[in-house]
This record gives C-alpha cells, structure tokens and sequence, in this order.
C-alpha cells in the first residue's frame, strides 16, 4: 500500500493543503494570486510522479495553461485596482547598461542553449537574448522576430506531421523539431524581452 | 466496452490520441458548434443607463475594439468547449477545460466596469486553484492504470481510483463556476451580453461531458 508513489502523492497533496488553507486566511487579492500560483506547483509534483517522459509532456502543457491563466489574472488585478502602466525603459543599472559584460554572459547562454538545443535549450538561449534586450533598452521593429517565430513553429508543426504519416524519416523531422521549437522559444523570449516596457 | 454515450460513429487517430464521436458527445458538440455561430453573427447587447433628474436614457456604446475582443473569447471558449467534448484522452480533456476556463475569465473581464473585474478576478482564482485538483486527477490516472486513453480505460482491464475520479469532477467544477460569478455581477441582463452566454452553456457543457467521462472510466 505504502510505496514510494503513494508516499510522494501523500506529500504533494499535503503541499496542495497547506496552499489551500493559506488561501482561505488570505484577505488581500494579490497574495491570493500568489499562493493560487504555488498551489498549481502542486499539481505539477503529481503529474512528475508519473516519473516517464510522458510526465515531462504533460508538465509542459500544464505549466503553459497554470502561466496563461496568471497572466490574465495579474492583467484583470492591474485594470481592477486601476493601476497605471509605468513605461520601464530598460534596468538603469549603470554596470549592466556600460560594460560589455551582458554581451559576454549573453553570448554564452546562446551558444550554450544552441548546444542543448531543444525546448530547454530554447529557454537558455531565449534568457541571453532577453538578458541583452533589457540591459540595452533596445527599441526598433520586431516584425522579423515575429515573423521568425511564426516560421520556426510552422517547421516544428511540420515536424510532428513527418513524424506521424512518414516515420522512416524521422531522424529529418527530430532535427526539425529540435531546430524549429530553439528558435521559437528564443525569439519568444527575446519578444517578450523586447516588450516590457511597452504598454501591453 | 462500457458504451454510456451509446456506441461510437466515428474515430479520427492521431497516433495514440483518438478523437471519437459518440451520439452523446455528438450533440453536445453540435450545440457547441450552433451557439459558436451564434456568437459570431450576433450583435452586442448595449446596456440602457437612465439619466438622473430628466426623463431620459442613453444606451452605453461598445467600442468596436471591446466588442471584437469578447467576441474572439467567445469563439476561442465555442472551440475549447468542442474540444472537451469529442477529445478521448484524459489529460487533453482536462487541458480543453481549463482552457474553457480561461476563456470565461476573459469573457467576464472584458466588461470595464469595477464589479465586474472584481467577479471576474474572483472566479479566476478558482478556476486556476480547479487546474490543480483536475491536473492532478489526470497525472494520478496515467500512473495508476499506465494509459490516458479514455478508449483503453473503458474496457475495464484497470480501474481508476475513486480519488483520481473525485479529483476530476471537484477540478471540473471549478472552471464550470462562471455562470455563478457572471450572475453575482448581474451580467446576464446587459454587460456582456449576448457573449455571456458561452459562459453558461460551456459549464454545462463541461459537467455533461465530466459525467460521462467518471462513467465511462
């Protein structure tokens, strides 16, 4: 009865239940959201229980929906409390905004992320570029990031097709996947880098 | 196989992922897709405010940028909600219904009015605390029988936990409660309307398609 899934789902609830209570004494609407958000980590320690690759597939997708709805929510509290959008023109931290240090730190976390390649390397990479966006204010036309991004899905869309009805040539459509979600998660990431301190 | 929905008409596969129609979830997805067209072609309700001190109202205007966002969101919840109705995976199931949810949290806060917003942000806290009951139904379903596949569950050769199904239909409830804070907001006369209406038909649709899913599994 008691073996290791059990233990780790007893523990995982339990967190869920500790959430949920702080959640019934909160009285202030923000650190409600926050402690919705922790809750939702619950829910992901369960579905990693799982413990196979397809817990990493349903991780993803649940972790997308549980960001979707934080992000509508955190918009609803700001238009609710009738809260201003501050413009935020890049970090203004003089280190940061001079030194070609973020340059170096950027270009690592690229070629690294390049390497893994990948969703994960996607956000390595995604994270420099974004690094370097938001140190350097940087303000032009993004339609070619967009543009890009819209591409790079379209090949990794492509991808699962070649997967799906012609599986002798998979090992064209594993590259193409790998390529096209880095290069979707990285000008993703660079967008939202971009976009910051815009009105949104 | 346990056939609550009667026996199924047609399989579409992708893979392991089948989506099936049976005539149960064939009319729910047809009244799904009827009020889908229905939103699309229908016109905004504008809400009526008396003028005080004369004998005089005016119709509030809804600006075309507010009225094509509530339609979209309406849209989006018609083809999340068709999406939960013929899916016979588990976990894409549970996935549609929490994107029913989000879109309802966007149907109700696309009205700017003050009470409105604060429905609307109430709601979206239970609709993102029943992700994490219904997530966790799902992840305790493919780690106790090994497959998500309503169509393998159905055969009965493993059986779900009582807990993993009591999760599921407590998750399920929590996104299906926006007909409950649209009417706290007194949404249905007025603001939001005819768009709120997605809000109430997707619960139902949810919990009809729930029920038969705790049946069938």
């Amino acid at each position: 009865m008691w073996n290791e899934y059990s233990i780790g789902l007893a523990a995982a609830f339990a967190c869920a239940l500790v959430g949920f209570l702080a959640l019934m004494w909160e009285k202030d609407d923000l650190h409600k959201l926050l402690l919705v958000d922790l809750v939702e980590t619950a829910a992901l320690a369960v579905i990693a229980l799982i413990g196979t690759d397809l817990s990493e597939a349903l991780i993803l997708p649940g972790l997308v929906v549980g960001i979707a709805e934080l992000l509508a929510l955190s918009q609803i509290y700001l238009v609710k409390e009738g809260y201003q959008h501050m413009p935020v023109k890049g970090l203004n931290i003089e280190v940061i905004m001079r030194s070609p240090a973020t340059v170096i730190i950027a270009t690592i976390l690229a070629v690294y992320g390049i390497i893994l390649s990948g969703f994960t390397g996607g956000a390595i990479a995604g994270l420099g570029i974004v690094f370097l966006l938001m140190s350097r204010s940087f303000s032009g036309d993004f339609h070619i990031l967009e543009m890009a991004s819209g591409i790079s899905w379209a090949l990794w869309v492509a991808a699962f097709f070649v997967f799906m009805f012609a599986p002798e040539w998979w090992y064209m459509a594993l590259m193409g996947a790998a390529v096209g979600i880095l290069m979707k998660v990285i000008t993703k990431m660079s967008l939202v880098g971009a976009m910051w301190g815009d009105q949104g | 196989m346990n056939e609550i929905g009667g026996a199924p008409l047609f399989f579409l596969e992708f893979g392991d992922i089948v989506i099936y129609f049976t005539p149960f979830t064939l009319a729910l997805f047809l009244l799904a897709l009827v009020f889908s067209v229905f939103v699309l072609v229908s016109r905004p309700e504008r809400q009526l405010e008396i003028a005080f001190g004369g004998d005089a109202y005016y119709a509030k205007e809804i600006s075309l940028s507010e009225l094509r966002f509530r339609r979209f969101m309406s849209i989006a919840c018609g083809l999340a909600c068709m999406g939960a109705m013929v899916t016979g995976d588990v976990f894409d199931f549970t996935l549609f219904v929490s994107l029913v949810g989000i879109c309802n949290v966007g149907i109700v806060a696309a009205v700017r009015s003050r009470h409105v917003q604060n429905a609307a942000y109430q709601y979206g806290l239970v609709a993102l605390a029943g992700t994490v009951p219904m997530f966790a139904a799902a992840g305790m379903v493919a780690a106790t029988t090994g497959t998500l596949s309503m169509l393998e569950l159905a055969k009965g050769t493993a059986t779900v936990p009582v807990a993993a199904r009591a999760l599921l239909v407590l998750g399920v409830m929590g996104e299906g409660m926006a007909p409950f804070y649209a009417a706290k907001a007194e949404m249905f006369r007025a603001p939001g309307a005819p768009y709120v209406i997605m809000c109430s038909l997707s619960s139902l649709l949810i919990f009809l398609r729930v029920t038969e899913v705790i049946l069938l599994i």
